[in-house]
C-alpha cells in the first residue's frame, strides 16, 4: 500500500520536474531554433511557438561568421576580461577571505564588518563618482577599468572565509615549524585545500564578468572595446539593421558557457556545498 | 550528458560548414558598419572623430570627407565616425564634456537633448562664423533651437516638416477622396468612413514618444515653454490638443495606440507594412522607414500637408532634428567646424541631405534645384512634387522655444502624460498636463 | 607588492625577533604582519572603489553640478526627491523585491528538497536544467523575453494565453504586466542559483537526525518543519539579504524590455531613476541624492531583516 503510494508521488514529482526543466529551458531553445529564423520577422511578430519550416536558414549565422568581425571582437574582449577577472579575484579575494578566517589580528572584525558592508551598498550609487575617477586616472576606454569594481569581490571574500573556517589551523603550525613562510602556507598547502571554493567562484566571478553591463556601458567607447552584454545592446537600436547578428549572436553567447558548466558542474556543486553553508 | 554534448557538436559542425559553403549568399548586403574610417593613408593628415547615434549619418560624412580630402589636399582630415546606441551616444557626451575629457571633435546631438548640453558654461563651439552669412537662405527656425545667447552651436539635418503619409489603396477602398481632407474635422469624418468600410484604422498615435502630440500643438501656436520661457504645458490649446487624440482613440474609435508605442518600433513597422493604418503623421524624414521598413507599401503611400485646424492655420509644424556640434575639447576646432559646414552649410552639402539621406534641407534655395528633381528611391517610392510643397508650407513652421528644461517636459509628456491620458485613461488630459508641469516648474525653481 | 617597507618597518615590534632572518623583508613573515599584506588589497579597494566614491557621492548630493560650474545649494537636491516619479520608482521596486524574495526563496526550497531526496532521478539533468537560464547574461535573456511576450497574437505568450480562451496581453504597456515580466525575468534567471545554494546546505543535515525522526514517528511535514528548515535558516538569511539588496538594485530587468523609459513609468526603479536623472537629464547632484537616499532605505530594510530573522542572536563561533 505504502509503496504504491510512493511510486505514485515519485511519477508526480518527477514529471513536474520534467515540467520545470522544460519551463526553464524552454526559452534557451526557443532561441537556438529561432536563430535559424528571419531576424527582422522575429522582432517583428515574436518567438512563435508555430512557423514555416520552409523559413528555417542559416543566413543568420553566415552573417555573423563571415561579415560581423566587430562580434568576434567583442567576443575576445569578453574572454579576456572575464579570465582575467577569475584570475585576479581569485587571488585577491581568497587571500583576504583566508587572512580574516585563519589569523588573529587587530582589525579583523571591523573589516569583516566592512566586507558586508560593502556587499549591501549597491554599485550604481558609487556609479558616478567612480566614473569621473576613471576619467581623472585616464582609464575610460580600457579593460583595467572594467575589471576593476570585479577585482576584490566581497561576496567571493565572504565565501572564503566561510570556507576557510573549515580548514585545520594545525597544519598552520606544523608548517610554520617547518620553516615555511606564512606566504607559503597560503600559497603552498591551503591554497590547493581551497580548490572546490575556487571552482565555484570561478564560475560566479566569470560569470559576473561575462554579463557585466551597465558599467562597461559607461566606461567602454570604442567598438573595438566593447565587451559582448554591450555590443549586443548596441544592435537594439532602432536606427540600425542589425538584428540577424543580435540573435545568432546571443546563441553564440550562451553556448560555450553552458558547455563549461556542464563539464564543471559537479565540481562547482560540492564547491558551494562546503562554502556556502555556515551563514 | 553525452548525447548533449553531441548535440552541441552536431550544432557546431552545422555551422561551419554553412561558413565555408555560403560567403556569397549573404543577403544584408546593406548592412551597415558601426564604425567608419576615411583617409587612413594620407599621411599627415588631421585627425577628426565624430560620434552619431544613425548609422546613415556616418554616411553623409563619409562622402563628404571623401570630397574634402580630394579637394583640399593641403589640409587633408582623417575622419573616425562611430554609431552608437541612442542613449549611450548622448550619456557618453554628456559625461564626457562634464568631466572635460573624452570628447569627439564633432557629434550628433538629437533635438531633445540639446537642451541639456546648453545648461551652465556651454562646452560647445559657436558656429555663428559659418552660419550668419547663410541664415537668408535656410529655413531660420531650425539654426535658432540650437542658439543661446546670440550664439549658434548647432547645424540640423533637415527641417522636419510634418506632413501626413496617405496609403491610397486603403483610402480608395474606403471611397475618400485624399485631397477632399482640408481641416481636421474632415479628417475625422474620412476616418469614420475609413473605419466603417474597411474595418482598419484611420491613423496611429504614439503613446511613448510624442511625435503625435507635439506637431499638433506645434501646429496650433502652442508649446511647452513661451517665448520667456514660461511653462505652458497646460494651457488650452495643449489640453485641446490631447483631447483631441483621446477621443480619436476612445470616442470615435478612429486610431489605435501605435503598436510597440511609438513609430519607430519593429512591431510598428510590421503593422503598417500589412497594411495597418489609412493614413500617418509624421515628418518628412520619416519617408526613409517606408523604404527600408515597410517595402510591401511601395507606390500606395501618397504625401499631403496636414489638416489644417481652422481656415488659414498652418498646415505643417516642425519636429525632431538632430545638430551636429563640434565640442570645445577638439584640438582642431577650427578644421572642424570648417568641415562641418563644408558638410552641412553649402548648397552642394544640402542637395547631399536629400539625395544621400532623404532629408528635407534647411537650406530653401536648393528646393528647386535641378539636382533635386532626379529621379531617386524617394520619388519612386512616394511620389514627386515634394519639394513643391514643402516650398507651399515653409513660411508655417511655427517657432519653438527651447529651454534647459525641454527634456524634461518631453520626458514628462511621454513617460507620464500620454500613458495615463491615451492607454490608462485614468487621468483627464486636464489633470495631466496640470500635473506634468508643476513637475517641471519645480525643477526650474532650483 | 604594494607594501612600503618603510611604513612597515615602524610598524614591526620590537619584540618580534623569533623568525629573525637575513632578508630585510623579513618582517613581512610575522604572524601579525602577514594578516596585513594578504587583507591589503582589500584595504585598497575599499578605499578606492567604495569610500572615496561614496563620500563624493555624498558631497555632490549637495551640490548642483553643471559643465563648468559647481556650486552647494543646501539641501535642495533632497527637497526635490520625494516628488510623485520618485515614489512610483520606489513603489515598483519594493513590489519587485517582494515578489522576487518571496518567488526566489520559497520555490528554490522545495525544488531543492525535492532535488535532494530520493524521489527524484536524474538529478544532475535536473540540477543543470534549472541552472542553465542563470548562464544568460541580461541582454540576451531581455531579448529572448522581448520576443516570448511580443504584442502579436503570433508570440509564444499570447500563444498560450488565446489558446486559453482569453484575449492577447500587449505585455509591456500595463502596469501588472510589467511588473510580471521583470518578476518572470528575474525568477528565470536566478531560480538555479538559489536551487544551488540550498542544495549545498541540505548537504550539512546529518542523516541520523532523520532517523531519529522516522523513528520517532514523524511525518514528512514533520521532518521538513523540524529538522529540514532549522539547517537551512543561515543560508536562507543569506540569499533573503541578497535578494533583496539585488531587487533594489534592479535596473537592467527595466531596461532591456524599456531601455531607459517606460511607458506611464511602468517599468522605473529607483536605479533607473538615478540613472535618468544623474545622467540623462544630466543633473549628478540631484542623482546622487537619490542614491544617498536608496542606501540608507537597504541599510534600513537589510538591518530590520537581520534582526527579525534572528542573524545577530547567534554568537560568532
Amino acid at each position: 500500500m505504502k509503496k504504491k503510494k510512493n511510486k505514485a508521488l515519485k511519477w508526480i514529482v518527477n514529471l513536474s520536474f520534467v515540467f520545470i526543466s522544460f519551463i526553464a529551458l524552454f526559452p534557451v531553445f526557443g532561441l537556438i531554433v529561432s536563430s535559424f529564423r528571419p531576424s527582422s520577422d522575429l522582432m517583428r511578430s515574436g518567438m512563435s511557438l508555430t512557423f514555416d519550416l520552409g523559413d528555417l536558414s542559416l543566413s543568420n549565422y553566415i552573417f555573423i561568421f563571415s561579415q560581423a568581425d566587430s562580434y568576434w571582437q567583442w567576443y575576445a574582449n569578453s574572454l579576456i576580461v572575464s579570465s582575467l577577472v577569475i584570475f585576479l579575484s581569485l587571488f585577491f579575494s581568497s587571500m583576504v577571505g583566508y587572512a580574516l578566517a585563519m589569523y588573529d589580528f587587530k582589525g579583523k572584525n571591523f573589516i569583516f564588518t566592512l566586507v558586508l558592508f560593502i556587499i549591501m551598498v549597491p554599485f550604481e550609487i558609487l556609479m558616478l563618482p567612480l566614473y569621473k575617477l576613471m576619467i581623472t586616472l585616464q582609464l575610460i576606454d580600457t579593460y583595467f577599468a572594467v575589471m576593476l569594481p570585479l577585482i576584490v569581490a566581497p561576496i567571493a571574500v565572504f565565501f572564503f572565509r566561510q570556507y576557510a573556517l573549515g580548514l585545520p589551523k594545525e597544519l598552520m603550525d606544523a608548517a610554520r615549524m617547518d620553516g615555511t613562510t606564512e606566504y607559503g602556507i597560503f600559497f603552498k598547502i591551503m591554497m590547493p585545500l581551497m580548490l572546490p571554493s575556487f571552482a565555484a567562484m570561478a564560475i560566479l566571478q566569470g560569470l559576473n564578468s561575462w554579463n557585466n553591463f551597465l558599467w562597461p556601458l559607461l566606461v567602454l567607447r570604442s567598438d573595438s572595446m566593447f565587451t559582448l552584454p554591450v555590443g549586443l545592446a548596441t544592435l537594439l537600436t532602432p536606427y540600425g539593421n542589425n538584428y540577424d547578428v543580435l540573435i545568432a549572436g546571443s546563441v553564440m553567447t550562451i553556448l560555450p558557457i553552458v558547455v563549461l558548466f556542464i563539464y564543471f558542474q559537479r565540481f562547482f556543486i560540492s564547491g558551494l556545498a562546503v562554502g556556502g553553508v555556515k551563514g | 550528458m553525452k548525447k548533449l554534448t553531441g548535440f552541441m557538436l552536431l550544432i557546431f559542425v552545422l555551422i561551419l560548414a554553412a561558413c565555408g559553403g555560403g560567403g556569397d549568399s549573404s543577403s544584408d548586403a546593406g548592412e551597415a558598419d558601426a564604425a567608419i574610417s576615411v583617409g587612413d593613408d594620407i599621411e599627415g593628415a588631421t585627425e577628426l572623430s565624430f560620434w552619431t547615434f544613425n548609422e546613415l549619418h556616418m554616411d553623409l560624412f563619409e562622402d563628404s570627407a571623401t570630397q574634402w580630402n580630394e579637394e583640399n589636399p593641403d589640409k587633408p582630415i582623417k575622419l573616425n565616425a562611430q554609431t552608437y546606441p541612442f542613449d549611450q551616444m548622448h550619456n557618453n557626451l554628456s559625461l564626457a564634456l562634464q568631466s572635460g575629457t573624452g570628447a569627439p571633435d564633432l557629434a550628433d546631438i538629437e533635438i531633445r537633448q540639446f537642451s541639456n548640453f546648453l545648461k551652465g558654461d556651454v562646452q560647445l563651439e559657436p558656429l555663428n562664423e559659418y552660419v550668419e552669412p547663410e541664415l537668408k537662405n535656410n529655413v531660420e527656425e531650425r539654426f535658432n533651437l540650437y542658439e543661446k545667447d546670440g550664439n549658434y552651436y548647432g547645424i540640423d539635418y533637415h527641417v522636419g516638416a510634418t506632413v501626413m503619409y496617405y496609403n491610397q489603396e486603403i483610402m480608395d477602398e474606403a471611397g475618400v477622396d485624399i485631397d477632399s481632407i482640408v481641416t481636421w474635422d474632415d479628417y475625422v469624418e474620412a476616418g469614420k468612413q475609413v473605419t466603417e468600410k474597411t474595418g482598419k484604422s484611420m491613423t496611429t498615435v504614439e503613446t511613448t514618444e510624442q511625435f503625435s502630440l507635439f506637431p499638433l500643438i506645434s501646429q496650433r501656436g502652442s508649446n511647452y515653454f513661451d517665448e520667456n520661457g514660461e511653462v505652458i504645458m497646460d494651457n488650452d490649446v495643449n489640453v485641446e490638443t490631447l483631447q483631441f487624440l483621446q477621443d480619436m482613440i476612445h470616442k470615435d474609435e478612429i486610431a489605435v495606440a501605435a503598436p510597440g508605442g511609438f513609430h519607430h518600433s519593429e512591431e510598428y513597422y510590421g503593422f503598417m507594412n500589412d497594411g495597418g493604418a489609412a493614413s500617418l503623421m509624421m515628418p518628412i524624414w520619416y519617408m526613409g522607414r517606408f523604404i527600408d521598413y515597410m517595402p510591401d507599401l511601395e507606390g500606395k503611400m501618397q504625401i499631403r500637408p496636414l489638416p489644417v485646424w481652422e481656415e488659414g492655420g498652418n498646415r505643417t509644424a516642425g519636429i525632431g532634428g538632430t545638430a551636429t556640434v563640434v565640442t570645445n575639447q577638439s584640438e582642431s576646432a577650427d578644421l572642424a567646424k570648417e568641415f562641418l559646414a563644408y558638410t552641412k552649410l553649402t548648397e552642394e552639402a544640402n542637395v547631399k541631405l536629400w539625395t544621400v539621406l532623404g532629408f528635407d534641407p534647411p537650406r530653401f534655395d536648393v528646393w528647386d534645384n535641378e539636382e533635386m528633381k532626379a529621379d531617386n528611391k524617394y520619388y519612386d517610392y512616394f511620389h514627386t512634387g515634394i519639394f513643391d510643397m514643402l516650398s507651399e508650407i515653409r513660411e508655417e513652421i511655427a517657432p519653438i522655444y527651447y529651454t534647459p528644461e525641454y527634456s524634461s517636459a518631453q520626458q514628462e509628456v511621454e513617460s507620464t502624460v500620454l500613458y495615463n491620458v491615451l492607454v490608462e485613461q485614468k487621468q483627464t488630459p486636464q489633470e495631466a498636463l496640470t500635473a506634468a508641469a508643476e513637475a517641471v516648474k519645480s525643477r526650474q525653481s532650483d | 607588492m604594494v607594501n612600503d617597507p618603510i611604513t612597515n618597518k615602524l610598524e614591526e615590534a620590537p619584540s618580534e625577533r623569533v623568525y629573525k632572518k637575513p632578508s630585510k623583508l623579513a618582517f613581512l613573515n610575522s604572524k601579525k604582519v602577514a594578516p596585513y599584506v594578504f587583507i591589503s588589497p582589500f584595504i585598497l579597494s575599499f578605499l578606492i572603489l567604495t569610500l572615496y566614491p561614496t563620500i563624493q557621492a555624498f558631497i555632490m548630493s549637495f551640490q548642483r553640478v553643471l559643465p563648468g560650474n559647481v556650486e552647494f545649494i543646501g539641501l535642495s537636491n533632497y527637497e526635490r526627491i520625494f516628488n510623485p516619479t520618485f515614489f512610483l520608482a520606489l513603489k515598483n521596486t519594493t513590489l519587485y523585491v517582494i515578489f522576487t524574495v518571496v518567488i526566489l526563496v520559497v520555490i528554490p526550497i522545495l525544488l531543492a528538497v525535492f532535488l535532494d531526496s530520493k524521489l527524484v532521478r536524474f538529478k544532475t539533468i535536473f540540477r543543470a536544467s534549472l541552472f542553465i537560464p542563470s548562464l544568460t547574461s541580461i541582454i540576451v535573456a531581455g531579448t529572448i523575453f522581448r520576443m516570448m511576450f511580443g504584442e502579436s497574437d503570433t508570440a509564444v505568450a499570447n500563444q498560450v494565453v488565446t489558446f486559453f480562451g482569453l484575449e492577447a496581453i500587449d505585455w509591456r504597456y500595463n502596469s501588472w504586466s510589467a511588473m510580471f515580466l521583470m518578476v518572470t525575468l528575474a525568477s528565470w534567471r536566478w531560480m538555479g542559483v538559489n536551487v544551488l545554494y540550498f542544495l549545498a546546505a541540505l548537504q550539512s543535515v546529518p542523516k541520523e537526525l532523520y532517523e531519529s525522526a522516522d523513528i520517532d514517528g514523524a511525518n514528512v511535514f514533520k521532518k521538513f518543519r523540524y529538522v529540514t528548515l532549522p539547517f537551512l535558516k543561515p543560508i536562507t538569511i543569506f540569499v533573503v539579504t541578497i535578494s533583496i539588496i539585488n531587487g533594489f538594485r534592479m535596473f537592467e530587468e527595466s531596461f532591456v524590455f524599456w531601455e531607459t523609459s517606460s511607458p506611464g513609468n511602468i517599468g522605473l526603479s529607483v536605479i533607473g531613476y538615478i540613472y535618468q536623472e544623474g545622467i540623462q537629464q544630466n543633473d549628478m547632484g540631484f542623482g546622487a541624492a537619490i542614491g544617498i537616499v536608496l542606501m540608507l532605505i537597504i541599510f534600513a530594510v537589510s538591518f530590520i531583516q537581520l534582526i527579525l530573522t534572528g542573524a545577530f542572536k547567534r554568537s560568532d563561533e
